[in-house]
C-alpha cells in the first residue's frame, strides 16, 4: 500500500490552478525562444485539435459524435497546458483527474504509471460536472522520463444509475446515480484490460457504446502521442516540459492583463432554479462578481442549503468549470483555454450549500445548477464589459436544458441509452449590434452540433414529426435572441422505451434579459399518448402539424391522451406511436423591443421568426396584414403612446418597493430554498 | 468630457457622479447608489409578455406566479426600459451594478479634466 486513499480526495480538487513551477521547467524558461515557442505552440494546438476532431470521428455516442469533445496535452504534473474544445469547463475541470493520477498513483507500487498505461475515469467529484463526462488519460514517456500525459474527456450518454441517458432525475443520494470512478488503470502495455471493459459494460444500459466511446478515445490519445514524441524528438524534452509549462503561465498573464481593463465594482446577479429533480421547488444561486484591478473574485455566498435528498447539488469545482464557459467562450476568447486562466479568478463557497455538495448527496441534475450559475456569469459579464468591451456584452445563450432522456431498445432490438441532440441547436442571445444567431448551438458546446434528425432516426427508435425554428422560443428585445429549436419525437419501431426529459424553467424562466429586452417564456413537455400521428403520417395527411406553433393553434388533426408536464421528468414507458413536442429554447434578447428597427420585425413576419401576436404586442409596430406594409407613421405613434403609458402607470420605486417586498412565494416552493430572500446554508431535508 | 457610457441605457456623469439616460440625458441619481432607485416601476401583467399558449394548464408558456414576477425599470422622463428583471415575488430588487467611483474618476482623470 502505497499512496491511495480510500474515499474522496479534498485536497487534491482545491489544486485547481497551475502547479507551482518544478525545476526542470523552471530551467527551461530561458532556453526557450520565443518563434520556437510560437511555432511549438502551434504545433500542440494542432495536436489537440486533431485528437479532438479524431476522437469525434471514432466514437459513438451522440454527444461525442458531434461535438461534446475535450482533448488536451497535460503537463507531467497534471495542468491542462493545452485543450482542444468546444466544450470549455474541460479546460479547468480536466487536470482534476490527473493531479489525482500524479499524487495517488504514479508511486503506488499496486498500479504505477508506465509506458503504454491508460487511465478511465467518470466520477464528477474529480471531472467536475457529471458522471456522463468520462475521461481517458495516457502518460507520455521519452527515454523512461514521464513529459506529459494526453486525455480526452467526452460526454458518454448514458452512465448507468436508476434511470438511463446520464441523468437520474429521482436520485436520493449518489448511489443512485450508476458508475461514478475515480481515476483508475484500464489499460498496460499498450492494452485495454478486457476484464474491465466487460465490468463497464455490465454497468451500462448501452454497452457497445460505453465500450466504443473508451476505445475512441485512448485511439485519439495514442495518435497525439505519436505527434508529442515527434516534437520531442526534434527539440528535447527540456523544451517540451518547459513549453508547455510556459504556455499556462503567459496564459495567467494575460489573463489578469485583460481583465486589469475592465472597470473596478460589483456586479450582483441571484439566479433561481425552480426544479429540485422530479418534483418543483426553488432554490436560489446569490452570485457577487468582485472585479478589483487585474483580478475577479466570485463570491456564492448565501446561496441555498444543500439538498440532502434530492440530485440538485453540484460539487464547487463544477460551478468553477462553467464560470469558465463564460471565461474561456467570452471574455477570454482570444486566450488559450486553459487552467492558467484560474491565475486571474478566484472564488468564495459558503460551506454546506447546494453548490458546494459534500458527502453522498446526489448531483445528477448538477450540468442543470451549473448552467443555472453561469447565467449570472453572462449577465455580470455584459453589465462588466460593456463599458470597455461592447463587442464582447452578449445577452446570454438558452441558459437551461431542454434534453430528451431515454433507454430501451431500439429498431433493431438492441439495447440504447442516451439523449437526442437538439440541446445543441439553441440560439445566441443578441448583441449590442445584432441579434442572436438562430439555432447556434450550446453555449457551453459552442463547436458542438445537433446533426441530421435522419442520423438520430438511423439508429434510435425515433421519427422525427418535424424539427425546425420556432419563433416563441427566444426573448424579444432591441436585438432579440437567436432562435431555438421545435420539434416532436414519435416513439417507433420498438418494443420497450422509456422517455424521460431533462432541463429547468417550467416554472421560472431559466433565462432573463439584458438591458431591458426580455428572457424566454417557460419550457414544457407536452405528451400525446395513443396518438394517431403515425396513422395519419401514413395516409399523407397534410394538416398535421409542421412547426410548434401549428400544434397550439387549434387546426392539428392529431388526437390522442394529451397532457402538458415538467421538463424536469423522470423516465416513464413511451409506447409506439406516443409523440413528445417540446422546444430547445433560444437566445435572450437585448435592449427595449420599442427599439427594435421596425424593418427588422417586418422581415421576421416574412420569415415567420416572429409571430403576428409580438409584432403588435410586444414591439408595437402598425402594418397591414395583407400587403405586410409597414405604417411608420403609426408604428412611432403607437411607440411614443406606449411610453407615455409606461410613464402614467408606474410607480417611483420607493412607493414600488413598500408594496412588493410584502409579497413572497409560497412556503411549499420554498421548502429547499432556505430562509427567503436570503437563504442561510444549513442542510435540509423536506 | 466627463459622460461615460457603461450600459446600454446607462451613462455616468463623472464630474457630477451621477447616473444619466443615455437615450434623453434625465440625470436620475447618484452613481454610488442603485440607479434602479431613480426609475419608475411596475410589475407586468405576466400574460401580457409571455402569453400561456395552452389555457387552463399548470404547465403552459407563462411562467408561474408563484414562482416569478416580472418587473421592469423606466427612465422617468422618456419611458425608455433601462432594465427588467425576472424575480420570486417580494424578492429584493437586485443591484446589479455598483461600480468603484473614485477607481473611475481615477482612470478618468485625464480624459474627464479631473484631479488625480
Amino acid at each position: 500500500m502505497g499512496k491511495i486513499s480510500y474515499g474522496r480526495d479534498e485536497e487534491v480538487v482545491q489544486r485547481m490552478r497551475p502547479e507551482p513551477m518544478t525545476e526542470a521547467e523552471a530551467k527551461a524558461q530561458d532556453t526557450i525562444d520565443d518563434v520556437e515557442f510560437e511555432i511549438f505552440k502551434h504545433k500542440m494546438h494542432m495536436i489537440g485539435l486533431e485528437g479532438k476532431e479524431t476522437t469525434m470521428k471514432l466514437g459513438a455516442s451522440t454527444a461525442m459524435r458531434f461535438g461534446d469533445v475535450a482533448f488536451g496535452i497535460f503537463t507531467a504534473q497534471g495542468d491542462l497546458a493545452v485543450c482542444a474544445t468546444g466544450i470549455y469547463h474541460h479546460a479547468v475541470l480536466g487536470q482534476i483527474p490527473l493531479k489525482y493520477i500524479v499524487k495517488h498513483l504514479v508511486e503506488e507500487p499496486s498500479v504505477g504509471v508506465k509506458d503504454g498505461d491508460s487511465f478511465f475515469y467518470n466520477d464528477p467529484y474529480y471531472a467536475g460536472v457529471h458522471n456522463a463526462d468520462m475521461g481517458l488519460s495516457v502518460p507520455v514517456f521519452h527515454e523512461g522520463r514521464l513529459i506529459c500525459f494526453i486525455g480526452a474527456a467526452v460526454h458518454t450518454g448514458e452512465a448507468g444509475g436508476s434511470e438511463p441517458g446520464g441523468t437520474v432525475t429521482a436520485a436520493k443520494s449518489k448511489y443512485d446515480e450508476g458508475m461514478l470512478i475515480p481515476p483508475i488503470k484500464v489499460g498496460e502495455n499498450y492494452q485495454l484490460k478486457e476484464d474491465l471493459l466487460n465490468m463497464f459494460a455490465a454497468m451500462n444500459r448501452d454497452p457497445r457504446t460505453m465500450i466504443l466511446d473508451i476505445k475512441a478515445r485512448l485511439a485519439a490519445t495514442r495518435i497525439a502521442q505519436r505527434r508529442v514524441l515527434e516534437v520531442v524528438e526534434e527539440k528535447g524534452a527540456d523544451f517540451v516540459i518547459g513549453g508547455l509549462r510556459k504556455i499556462l503561465a503567459m496564459t495567467g498573464q494575460a489573463a489578469r492583463k485583460k481583465i486589469s481593463r475592465l472597470n473596478d465594482g460589483v456586479y450582483r446577479q441571484p439566479r433561481f432554479l425552480d426544479t429540485l429533480g422530479e418534483d418543483s421547488g426553488l432554490v436560489k444561486i446569490d452570485l457577487t462578481v468582485i472585479k478589483k484591478d487585474d483580478q475577479i473574485t466570485l463570491n456564492l455566498e448565501n446561496s441555498s442549503p444543500m439538498l440532502m435528498d434530492r440530485p440538485c447539488n453540484s460539487y464547487f469545482q463544477g460551478i468553477i468549470g462553467l464560470a469558465m464557459v463564460y471565461f474561456c467562450g467570452w471574455l477570454f476568447h482570444d486566450l488559450p483555454p486553459n487552467n492558467g486562466l484560474l491565475e486571474a479568478i478566484d472564488w468564495k463557497f459558503p460551506d454546506g450549500s447546494f453548490i458546494n455538495a459534500k458527502g453522498d448527496v446526489a448531483t445528477s441534475i448538477a450540468p442543470l445548477v451549473q448552467i443555472t450559475f453561469t447565467h449570472g456569469m453572462f449577465q455580470s459579464g455584459a453589465r462588466m464589459t460593456y463599458a470597455t468591451m461592447p463587442e464582447r456584452s452578449v445577452a446570454s445563450w438558452f441558459s437551461g436544458f431542454s434534453i430528451p432522456t431515454f433507454g430501451g431498445l431500439n429498431q433493431f432490438g438492441e439495447p440504447v441509452a442516451d439523449i437526442t441532440p437538439e440541446i445543441n441547436a439553441t440560439g445566441c442571445g443578441a448583441r449590442m449590434d445584432m441579434d442572436g444567431v438562430d439555432a447556434a448551438g450550446a453555449f457551453f458546446a459552442t463547436m458542438a452540433d445537433c446533426s441530421d434528425v435522419e442520423t438520430t432516426e438511423a439508429d434510435k427508435p425515433f421519427l422525427y414529426g418535424f424539427r425546425n425554428y420556432y419563433n416563441g422560443s427566444y426573448g424579444h428585445g432591441k436585438r432579440r435572441g437567436g432562435a431555438g429549436l421545435g420539434y416532436s419525437l414519435i416513439t417507433h419501431d420498438t418494443d420497450y422505451l422509456l422517455m424521460g426529459s431533462h432541463g429547468g424553467g417550467s416554472k421560472f424562466p431559466t433565462t432573463q434579459g439584458l438591458f431591458g429586452g426580455y428572457g424566454l417564456p417557460s419550457l414544457f413537455v407536452r405528451k400525446v399518448a395513443h396518438s394517431n400521428f403515425k396513422e395519419l403520417l401514413g395516409e399523407s395527411n397534410v394538416d398535421l402539424p409542421t412547426s410548434l406553433e401549428h400544434v397550439y393553434d387549434g387546426t392539428s388533426p392529431e388526437t390522442g391522451s394529451v397532457s402538458h408536464g415538467n421538463i424536469s421528468a423522470v423516465v416513464e414507458p413511451s409506447a409506439d406511436g406516443d409523440v413528445v413536442y417540446s422546444y430547445a429554447g433560444g437566445g435572450a434578447g437585448l435592449g427595449d423591443a420599442l427599439e427594435r428597427d421596425p424593418e427588422d420585425i417586418m422581415r421576421d413576419l416574412a420569415t415567420d421568426m416572429v409571430s403576428e401576436w409580438a409584432a403588435t404586442n410586444i414591439y408595437c409596430i402598425v402594418y397591414d396584414k395583407e400587403t405586410m406594409r409597414l405604417d411608420v407613421a403609426a408604428t412611432e405613434t403607437a411607440r411614443a403612446a406606449k411610453r407615455k403609458e409606461r410613464i402614467a402607470s408606474a410607480k417611483p420605486y420607493d412607493a414600488f418597493v413598500k408594496e412588493w417586498e410584502k409579497q413572497s412565494p409560497p412556503q411549499d416552493v420554498l421548502r429547499y430554498y432556505g430562509e427567503f430572500p436570503h437563504p442561510g446554508t444549513k442542510a435540509l431535508v423536506a | 468630457m466627463t459622460k461615460l457610457r457603461i450600459t446600454e441605457y446607462l451613462d455616468i456623469d463623472l464630474s457630477k457622479e451621477v447616473w444619466c439616460c443615455n437615450r434623453c440625458d434625465q440625470e436620475l441619481n447618484s452613481a454610488r447608489k442603485n440607479y434602479k432607485e431613480a426609475c419608475l416601476v411596475t410589475e407586468r401583467n405576466m400574460a401580457d409578455v409571455h402569453p400561456p399558449m395552452v389555457e387552463g394548464e399548470a404547465y403552459s408558456f407563462m411562467p408561474d406566479p408563484d414562482y416569478c414576477r416580472l418587473i421592469e425599470f423606466y427612465c422617468p422622463n422618456c419611458g425608455t426600459m433601462l432594465e427588467n428583471e425576472y424575480l420570486p415575488p417580494g424578492h429584493p430588487v437586485t443591484h446589479e451594478i455598483e461600480l468603484d467611483i473614485d477607481a473611475l474618476k481615477k482612470r478618468h482623470a485625464d480624459s474627464a479634466g479631473l484631479e488625480k
